[in-house]
């Protein structure tokens, strides 16, 4: 499997931590951050292949950082992961071009799916 | 004929006579509508009849009054007016032979060809004269004129002989005497030259009497008649006989005056009698004036418009009593109508709140769980990870299997929290052609085994011109599988499952649907769970082995569908899901499509 570079934003740290570790396991390069503008920041100096947003971030909602990203960079796209998510977010989310809107807790299995699919995508 | 009896019938037989609302009732405003209507009926009527009666009643006794007045001032009118008649005959009779005494001397008078001279001038004077006798004081008829041979004849030993000696003026009663015929006389004393007395006797035509008396009857139910002292009937009577019989009514007690008063006959029918005491301005009269009148025919008239009012007065009770009762249960019924439409929206507005409320709390939970749920997946997923990079535990199978009961039982709970919340990735509405006999076959694909292990008798009639509907396809076969399930579940061996379908051709302003009805015989919902069986984490079965979201999710899965579903069940006797789906989805539900694979 390529090596796929991601960034995981949530922020319940043991989750996403642990997340980045499972993927890293599983080949792909992962970054964590625990807040919605760290991400952006992040975004701003580094293209990544796949973004993991949690919708209930501590400074932005999830939707907003979802709405950046696609300004700075509306080719990655984005998989929105979250505990809390309602109907209505799930719909604002794909209105606004998310890739994907799951829910916890995640079968990585699904995730690698996926990631093989958006790769294929890509190729 | 019947139905239209059927339909009166209702009007008056209110719908809240049938005890069908058993569950509402705790909604009423009212609890006792049979009471409510029983007493506004009685009250009602009550207060539109008593008048009525009463009026009634006060009329009647006001007539029974007047009436009776005016029978006994016409009554005492006759009788005064026919006393009159009858005195002035007496008294005419009276004076003419008081005329002829003191006119003509004895000895003129005792000769008999003088006196039928006399006699036919009183005849051509007065009338009502038969004949004519000069009586000596020793009884013995002296002179006669008339037309019976009655010259010397004694009457010394006649009753009225005896009495006309006390008075200068005497009226006798009617008798019989020598002729033995009914006649009155009357007489006038004189006395002679030699001192002795003298009586002129004047015979009276009876029928005279009786002409006059009759000329003052007035209608076929009044009797007039004269009766002596002692109730002997003088001159013939309707009701009481010929002259010389006794009345069989009392003999009224003695007055000058004309008298009326009301009494009973021997029949104790009612009558007005009015009498009067006849007596003449010179001489007194043994007779008494009688006027009977039937009071019963008296007042005939009357009493045929009293039928006629009592009969207007019936109808317009019944008609009253009719219109009440229409008018009432009416109003009732309407009233209970609108308490149990009210009733209705508050048990639903009720169980809609108990739902949201119930959804909410899960949904609450299943947020708030998410998040733990989510690290305790991760981390048992790592640490599986990790095992797998080493040789050592790769193999251990007891602890790979450990760890994969710890990730399956997540992922049930996650399937759970998902289902709760409503909008897993399975929610998204994929439009497409779906044939309904596709979909059932390949449901009942699934239960091939069992249905063939457990003797289960399968019936599918889905009719040739049912129309592809437009629907999701995963969710119409989720929400297939999830009632096939459930039936399978509660049937026993050997039972039958029956999936009809139908097609409902739209009619004004429903829309065009199909209809799908899931029938099983087994064991049936007792009706206290019907209500609660699309309710989550309602279930029956034993310890945990169901979630009681399966019908919660069909539900919810229906109604993205922009369908309905109801179910209907007998315990012991089965059960019947019916599924209402629209043909065609409307557009704004595509908004929805997932944007995966794009």
């Amino acid at each position: 499997m390529k090596q796929y570079d991601l960034l995981i934003v949530d922020d319940e740290r043991r989750f996403a931590d642990m997340l980045a570790k499972r993927l890293n396991l599983r080949g792909c390069n992962c970054e964590v951050c625990y807040s919605g503008r760290e991400a952006l920041n992040i975004m701003e100096r580094k293209n990544f292949f796949l973004v993991i947003l949690d919708l209930h971030l501590p400074d932005l909602y999830g939707s907003e950082v979802l709405r950046r990203i696609k300004k700075v960079s509306a080719e990655t796209p984005v998989i929105i992961l979250t505990a809390h998510g309602t109907e209505k977010d799930r719909q604002e989310c794909m209105k606004i071009g998310a890739f994907d809107f799951m829910q916890k807790p995640l079968v990585i299995e699904k995730l690698m799916a996926i990631l093989a699919q958006i790769g294929e995508m890509a190729e | 004929m019947i139905d239209r009896f059927r339909k009166a019938l209702s009007l008056i037989r209110p719908q809240f006579y049938r005890p069908d609302n058993q569950h509402l009732s705790p909604y009423f405003r009212f609890t006792d509508y049979k009471k409510i209507w029983g007493f506004g009926m009685l009250a009602l009527g009550v207060a539109a009849l008593l008048p009525l009666i009463a009026v009634t009643i006060i009329h009647y006794q006001l007539i029974q009054k007047s009436i009776d007045s005016e029978i006994i001032l016409r009554t005492e009118r006759v009788t005064s007016n026919a006393r009159r008649a009858v005195t002035y005959f007496l008294d005419q009779h009276l004076n003419a032979l008081r005329f002829t005494v003191n006119e003509f001397s004895y000895d003129q008078l005792k000769n008999s060809d003088h006196l039928k001279e006399i006699l036919r001038n009183l005849k051509l004077g007065f009338g009502g004269l038969t004949d004519l006798s000069v009586i000596d004081n020793s009884g013995i008829q002296i002179a006669y004129a008339g037309p019976f041979k009655l010259e010397g004849k004694n009457y010394s030993n006649q009753v009225w002989f005896a009495e006309c000696q006390k008075c200068e003026f005497y009226v006798s009663e009617v008798f019989r005497g020598y002729r033995n015929l009914p006649h009155m006389i009357v007489t006038v004393k004189s006395t002679r030259p030699d001192g002795k007395f003298f009586i002129l006797r004047a015979t009276l035509e009876t029928e005279r009497l009786i002409n006059t008396l009759s000329s003052y009857k007035t209608g076929e139910y009044a009797d007039i008649f004269l009766v002596n002292r002692s109730g002997v009937i003088q001159t013939p009577s309707i009701n009481n006989g010929e002259a010389f019989k006794t009345i069989t009514l009392p003999i009224p007690d003695y007055s000058p005056r004309t008298q009326t008063l009301m009494a009973a006959d021997r029949q104790m029918n009612p009558i007005i009698m009015g009498y009067a005491f006849i007596s003449t301005q010179i001489a007194d009269t043994p007779f008494i004036l009688m006027v009977v009148k039937q009071k019963e025919g008296m007042t005939k008239v009357w009493r045929q418009l009293h039928t006629n009012i009592n009969t207007i007065v019936l109808f317009g009770i019944i008609a009253i009593l009719i219109v009440i009762t229409i008018t009432f249960t009416f109003m009732v019924n309407k009233l209970y109508l609108a308490d149990k439409e009210n009733a209705e929206t508050m048990a639903s507005a009720e169980q809609t709140n108990q739902l949201a409320s119930i959804g909410q709390l899960a949904a609450g939970v299943a947020h708030e769980i998410n998040n733990p749920l989510a690290l305790i997946g991760e981390t048992a997923g790592y640490v599986k990870d990790l095992f797998f990079m080493e040789e050592q535990h790769r193999n251990d199978e007891e602890l790979v299997e450990h760890i994969d009961t710890i990730l399956e039982s997540v992922e049930r709970c996650g399937m759970i929290t998902r289902q709760l919340l409503g909008f897993a990735r399975k929610f998204d509405i994929k439009i497409q052609k779906v044939s309904l006999r596709q979909i059932i076959s390949d449901v009942l694909i699934f239960h091939q085994k069992e249905t063939e292990y457990r003797n289960i008798s399968v019936h599918v009639d889905v009719p040739e011109d049912i129309p592809e509907i437009e629907t999701d396809r995963g969710k119409l076969q989720q929400i297939m599988i999830n009632l096939v399930n459930n039936a399978f579940q509660a049937m026993d061996n050997g039972c039958c499952l029956d999936i009809l379908a139908s097609h409902e051709v739209p009619e004004n302003e429903v829309p065009e649907n199909v209809k799908i009805s899931i029938s099983d015989n087994g064991c049936g919902i007792p009706e206290d769970n019907l209500e609660k069986v699309f309710q989550p984490f309602f279930t029956t079965k034993e310890g945990g082995k169901g979630t009681g979201l399966g019908l919660t999710i069909t539900y919810g899965l229906v109604k993205k569908l922009h369908g309905h579903i109801s179910v209907k069940s007998k315990e012991h006797e089965g059960t019947t899901f019916i599924l209402s789906l629209p043909v065609r989805i409307k557009e704004e539900m595509s908004d929805n499509e997932s944007s995966f694979g794009r």
